[in-house]
């Protein structure tokens, strides 16, 4: 380190620098400066080299700047490797192995809240954060919206992303005055959720306010609330949807993927007007007899289609949370009874169809039947062989159980099976009800006779309904249905239950039991009225209530050509002193009935026959003790325990029951907890 | 910027051609990028506590537009100017840092502001860069054999001055803040190259003076048990920082996109790093922690090319100071090291920090300059 390169001896002098002061003070030149004087070509750089003499201090000045740029490197690194570490960790942080809550996107949306009040049972299933199609409209066959799903909002938060949970719930609260602060507080402060409702169905002035907020981590979902304009028109039927819009009950439920993939509107059976009519008679009579309840429907026989189905109390479908289960209990189809008298019907077509008796042959009713530990009796019966004609009128249990003896229990079951009793029937309803029957293979003799005059067997009222549609319209059973029939398309298949012939005199017996028997009151002129009356004793645990009746009227109009059949039921009605203090079908449903086919016929396009009536009726009657036709066989194969015997020669006069009838005698008398069926 | 001409040899012509372009572009960036970070956090925070949205976003703007012209100003100084400027703003600081025992405003605990009409001022901040400056001279000065004065006691007044500062620090408390001084002033030391047996004591001294600090101070104790054991406590800050980064990944959620922002108190100061990283992701984090290496490893490096012991200890220090406050920043944001509240240069909302970021880095152009060689420092 003897030489150096140092500048020229022109070089300019430093300011502020001392003259005198000593060369080893002065900084010494970078290696790199030329060796020129300043500001001159570079032609004139000429380096010199020289040896010069320097003194140990600077030697030492100059070892300790060599140690000082080592030790500067060191620093160096050292930063340099601080920031590596900050970038590693960084890499670590962000990429590698990223510190990152689950996305909720991933997260399987928590059940949302009940409403308070509400079944959580109906409260149903977890659904994705996507928008959710529109749910199609529900209409009447008449177009008439039942059911319509309106956008709404629900507003969400994720409490991972609220800062201030007090502050926004104070903050929501002024906007949702409903809210539940203190609750609210608690649910945003919850860090385990990233999902939780703040208010569902919120109106688009308060999504606007709450959006206006500005609270990070809330957010809105925007989906359909679900709206019954009818309110308690039909709600049975409609169901209705839970807070997510997922049918809970009813059409709702049973069409719930196809009312969310199609939004092309269901059309159902339904007839608000009808239905509208049927609810106001059934509240009506419901209120005047003071009824637990009550049950009305009308169907087109021909088709199969529901046009009507009531039943009371009911709800308004716009609120299935807050309904009870009474109210939500859809009586028409998932309430079973014991059918009683209307159930002769059947006994007679089955009778008939299968040629075991002939409108002219009767039964023996002059005793009661002992059978066992049960006795069937005729209340106020008229101890006398009655008629086919007239075990339908006046509605003899004798006559019934007798008859349904001599069809025997293997054409009763046949029979039964056909027409659907046994069985669910296909209507689209979740809530289609199995019948409660005795197991077939245990079906006793006395289950033979009694589920002949409708007891020990329990039906829905659509299960009357329907078989008797197809005794009424010319044997076809039509599978019910509760959506409308394209009238474009092809006409509904049923299948044939029986004989054309065997109708023809079934409707003349149902005519015969309105203008003679115990349905009078249902008689509508020009509607040529046709049913059948049918009271049980209402089956409990202990056996039978004695004063508590399941009162019907099962009809259908016009009998010349049906085309609608009427059934109206009380649950526990009370008699008045209007019906002398009876509570039974023909006294409280019957007129209900009428006053429904006088409302609903012109509504549904048939209008009164009154010019040809006399005619129409001639045509309909049938004699209450019809005679013999020359060259029949007045004998029955002797069938059964009960051998049937062709009237005397001497019939006792026809008596025809004063109006109105004492039609308690049709209920059944059977004391005893072994038939009772819950 | 115009071109100039390299005959221009006005103040402005020599500033320019002397200077060192690549670092003013590195702050230019720095400072750039604090814009764009209180864009996107401070309105946030400023919802959060109830003042006007753009408050800080304001305040901001004028602040960095003050710390840009310091730089440019102080950049224009000669080394002597550089040392005179230090010294005055080291007594001025030591002063209003004693001053803030008796008239500071306690803020979470620790006085460390002194309030003035609209603003308040940390005057702890000025005196990292200025004492810094100010050891260098004296180092540097205790070096040098005067035939008029003899040999200067600089060492030991540079110790002087930094148990001075000490004590001020302790009682305040502002444990992070003599942390980096003393880091520092110990980087100088071992710069300045005094012999190693001596940085071993100074080392040893070090982890003495931050176990006492682990055993007087509970929120030293506090800090460093949660950094150890993440499990025990409250490591809310840092844990919503981590799930920034995470959400953030390769290339962020977005400007604006972030939430962090939303659940972290300091998010607009000393948690800025995670909105970074949440909002823009890996890579634009990585040319910031780039950018903050290149400034400090460039003011390391360039010294190596000085012959004057009292240039390179001062750059050194400044540079050093930079670098310490950024990796502890960062660092702490990350969970690297225990946390502890130091802003991230230029990036961090708050006025005297930028203020004292950009009187350092100022310094730090200056001291870098390209000089004639052999002119006086």
């Amino acid at each position: 380190m003897s030489t150096r390169r140092t500048g020229g001896p022109d070089e300019p002098p430093r300011d502020g620098e001392p003259a005198d002061r000593p060369a080893e003070d002065r900084a010494p030149p970078s290696p790199s400066s030329p060796a020129r004087r300043f500001g001159a070509p570079p032609s004139a750089s000429i380096p010199r080299m020289e040896h010069v003499r320097l003194t140990a201090p600077d030697l030492a000045r100059r070892a300790a700047m060599e140690k000082t740029r080592g030790r500067l490197v060191v620093a160096a690194a050292g930063f340099a490797l601080l920031f590596t570490a900050v970038a590693l960790k960084l890499a670590d942080a962000t990429v590698i192995d990223p510190l990152r809550p689950p996305p909720v996107v991933a997260m399987r949306r928590p059940d949302p809240p009940p409403p308070p009040g509400s079944l959580t049972s109906l409260v149903a299933a977890n659904v994705d954060l996507g928008r959710p199609a529109s749910r199609a409209t529900i209409e009447d066959r008449n177009g008439q919206i039942l059911a319509i799903s309106l956008p709404t909002a629900s507003v969400f938060a994720n409490p991972h992303e609220i800062f201030d949970p007090a502050g926004a719930a104070r903050a929501l609260k002024s906007v949702l005055p409903d809210l539940d602060e203190a609750l609210t507080t608690k649910r945003l402060a919850d860090q385990s959720h990233q999902f939780v409702y703040i208010a569902r169905q919120i109106t688009p002035r308060q999504e606007l306010r709450i959006n206006a907020l500005g609270i990070p981590g809330v957010d809105f979902e925007h989906t359909e609330r679900r709206r019954y304009p009818l309110g308690r028109t039909a709600a049975q039927v409609l169901g209705g949807v839970d807070v997510d819009g997922h049918g809970v009950a009813g059409v709702e439920r049973f069409f719930d993927a196809r009312l969310r993939r199609d939004p092309q509107p269901l059309r159902l059976a339904l007839d608000v007007r009808v239905q509208a009519v049927v609810r106001d008679e059934l509240s009506r009579a419901m209120d005047e007899f003071q009824a637990i309840g009550a049950c009305g429907i009308v169907m087109d026989v021909r088709t199969g289609e529901v046009i009507a189905m009531v039943s009371l109390p009911d709800y308004d479908a716009n609120d299935v949370g807050h309904a009870s289960p009474d109210e939500r209990f859809n009586r028409a189809v998932t309430g079973m009874y014991e059918p009683g008298s209307t159930f002769k019907l059947q006994t007679a077509s089955m009778a008939l169809n299968d040629n075991v008796v002939h409108i002219w042959n009767g039964f023996d009713a002059s005793s009661p039947i002992h059978i066992g530990r049960f006795t069937i009796t005729d209340f106020e019966g008229k101890h006398r062989w009655l008629y086919l004609p007239e075990i339908l009128a006046y509605s003899s249990n004798i006559g019934a159980a007798k008859m349904a003896e001599a069809v025997g229990a293997h054409r009763q079951q046949a029979w039964l099976y056909r027409m659907g009793m046994l069985s669910r029937l296909g209507i689209e309803l979740p809530e289609a009800g199995m019948p409660l029957v005795p197991p077939l293979s245990n079906w006793k003799e006395i289950a033979t006779l009694t589920i002949g005059f409708g007891h020990g067997i329990a039906v829905s009222p659509l299960h009357i309904v329907t078989g008797t549609a197809a005794v009424a319209n010319g044997g076809t059973l039509f599978r019910p249905t509760i959506l409308a029939q394209d009238s474009e398309a092809a006409p509904r298949q049923g299948f044939r239950v029986m004989r054309p012939d065997t109708s023809d005199i079934m409707r003349k017996l149902m005519r015969l039991v309105v203008t003679d028997g115990y349905g009078k009151p249902a008689d509508v002129p020009g509607y040529f009225v046709g049913g059948k009356t049918g009271t049980a004793e209402k089956a409990s645990k202990h056996g039978y209530h004695k004063h508590a009746n399941v009162s019907a009227f099962m009809s259908a109009f016009p009998m010349n050509a049906p085309h609608y059949a009427v059934y109206m039921m009380l649950d526990d009605p009370k008699g008045n002193a209007a019906t002398h203090g009876y509570s039974t079908g023909g006294w409280v449903s019957a007129p209900a009935a009428g006053r429904v086919i006088a409302r609903i016929g012109p509504m549904l396009g048939l209008l009164p026959q009154l010019d040809n009536a006399a005619e129409i009726q001639a045509s309909l009657a049938i004699p209450l003790e019809p005679g013999v036709p020359p060259g029949a066989t007045g004998s029955l194969p002797p069938r059964g325990l009960v051998p049937l015997v062709t009237r005397a020669a001497n019939p006792p006069p026809p008596v025809v029951p004063a109006f109105p009838p004492h039609d308690y005698r049709h209920q059944a008398s059977l004391v005893t907890p072994a038939i009772a069926l819950h | 910027m115009p071109a100039l001409s390299r005959a221009d040899t006005s103040l402005l012509g020599r500033w320019w051609w002397t200077v060192d372009r690549w670092t003013l572009l590195a702050i230019g960036s720095l400072i750039g990028f604090g814009y764009i970070m209180m864009l996107a956090a401070s309105p946030a925070v400023a919802e959060r506590i109830h003042v006007p949205r753009d408050i800080f976003i304001l305040k901001q703007v004028f602040f960095l537009a003050v710390a840009g012209s310091i730089v440019v100003s102080l950049s224009m100084l000669s080394p002597r100017g550089v040392r005179r400027v230090a010294l005055a703003g080291c007594v001025l600081a030591l002063l209003l840092t004693a001053l803030t025992m008796v008239a500071g405003v306690e803020i979470k605990g620790a006085r460390r502001w002194i309030a003035l009409p609209g603003f308040s001022v940390q005057p702890s901040e000025f005196l990292k860069p200025c004492f810094a400056v100010v050891a260098a001279w004296l180092i540097a000065e205790g070096r040098r054999n005067r035939a008029a004065f003899g040999r200067v006691p600089g060492m030991l007044l540079a110790f002087v001055v930094y148990g001075m500062i000490v004590l001020l620090l302790k009682s305040q408390p502002d444990i992070g803040m003599l942390a980096v001084v003393t880091g520092v002033f110990f980087i100088q030391l071992f710069v300045s190259g005094v012999n190693l047996a001596f940085i071993g004591m100074g080392a040893a001294g070090m982890v003495g003076m931050a176990a006492m600090a682990y055993v007087f101070f509970a929120h030293v104790r506090s800090r460093v048990t949660r950094f150890l054991h993440p499990a025990i406590g409250d490591h809310f800050q840092v844990n919503h920082a981590l799930e920034a980064f995470g959400n953030g990944g390769l290339l962020g959620r977005g400007p604006g996109e972030g939430h962090v922002k939303d659940t972290i108190p300091d998010a607009h100061a000393d948690f800025v790093f995670a909105v970074a990283g949440e909002e823009f992701g890996l890579i634009i984090c990585l040319i910031i922690i780039g950018i903050f290496a290149f400034i400090v490893l460039r003011g390391l490096l360039r010294a190596l090319a000085d012959g004057d012991l009292f240039v390179v200890l001062a750059v050194t220090g400044l540079a050093a100071g930079f670098g310490l406050q950024a990796f502890v920043n960062m660092g702490s944001t990350l969970d690297l090291i225990p946390t502890k509240g130091m802003t991230l240069p230029f990036i961090s909302y708050g006025g005297s920090s930028a203020v004292a970021v950009a009187v350092g880095i100022g310094m730090l152009l200056a001291l870098t300059r390209r000089r004639h060689p052999g002119e006086a420092p």
